[in-house]
């Protein structure tokens, strides 16, 4: 398959941090036009009065999904080479129960 | 506090409104396919600031530094943070929310709290909350960057459960700070 570009050695990977300059670029910058650049609208999610945070997100997580599917269906996208982390049930509860509480202190 | 309406182009000296947050959504969904499809990476926040640390760690104490395998992992993967991917990545994350909020004449400084709080009391929370996103982070291999957003769309089972107690842990918190925002 031909992507990941880098790691199938389309693109050369002395570009790698090129690309994570341009990838953070973009992730920046459609934060930023959602709202996330403020904290009050990111913490009104916790207090339901603006549930922004949701829809960004869960839009976001859906779109790379079906794209990820679909280029991997045509023979394109080779997952198995995509950042698969390992389940660690407990630290990963425990860990997100403290970020969520850190979330709504400190709002981001 | 917003309109949820088109792009978001300023008129005037007037911030523009915020971006419809399901297009907002996919132009975060479809960075994160490129961000698969060119380099087989996903966006990240929290292992940025690890990377730092690390660093820092080893030039006042390489001994300790180079025995623990925390610091190890990141000081192994780049020599210095600005050879780290997620670092390089996190400042176009900078660059890329500055850019966006001086066209949508929203780059103001100010401190954003409720009427209710002083200047000095929301800095404190916010560092105190601050510590604790970072400590829970790295408990859980990861923020709501790489875990919630990149494994969330690659289906990673303990992404998800890592998201869902986020929002828990915000919820159930967010009464006890309610005179902080609003």
């Amino acid at each position: 398959m031909t992507a990941p570009l880098m790691t199938s050695g389309v693109l050369s990977p002395s570009y790698d941090l090129f690309f994570a300059l341009l990838i953070g670029i973009g992730f920046g910058f459609f934060l930023e036009r959602a709202g996330f650049g403020s904290a009050r609208k990111l913490v009104a999610q916790f207090y339901l009065t603006d549930l922004s945070v949701f829809k960004v997100m869960f839009t976001a997580l859906v779109t790379a999904m079906v794209g990820v599917i679909f280029l991997n269906r045509i023979g394109f996208l080779d997952i198995g080479e995509l950042p698969l982390i390992g389940t660690y049930m407990a630290p990963m509860v425990v860990g997100g129960l403290i970020l969520g509480s850190g979330f709504a202190i400190g709002g981001y | 506090m917003s309109s949820e309406s088109g792009i978001g182009s300023a008129t005037g000296s007037r911030p523009a409104a915020y971006m419809n947050p399901y297009l907002a959504g996919m132009g975060i969904g479809l960075v994160l396919l490129a961000a698969f499809v060119i380099a087989g990476r996903g966006v990240g926040a929290s292992g940025a600031f690890a990377s730092v640390v690390s660093f820092f760690v080893n030039l006042v104490a390489p001994g300790h530094a180079a025995d623990n395998p925390f610091y190890e992992k990141y000081l192994s993967r780049a020599s210095n943070p600005f050879k780290d991917w997620l670092f390089v990545e996190v400042i176009g994350v900078m660059i890329g929310g500055f850019v966006s909020g001086y066209l949508a004449k929203r780059v103001a400084r100010t401190i954003e709290k409720g009427p209710r709080i002083s200047d000095k009391g929301r800095l404190a929370l916010a560092f105190a909350g601050g510590a604790l996103v970072a400590f829970g982070a790295q408990f859980a291999r990861g923020c709501t960057s790489g875990q919630s957003i990149t494994g969330g769309a690659l289906m990673n089972l303990g992404s998800w459960a890592f998201t869902m107690a986020v929002f828990a842990g915000a919820y159930g918190t967010a009464y006890f700070v309610r005179r902080e925002w609003r």
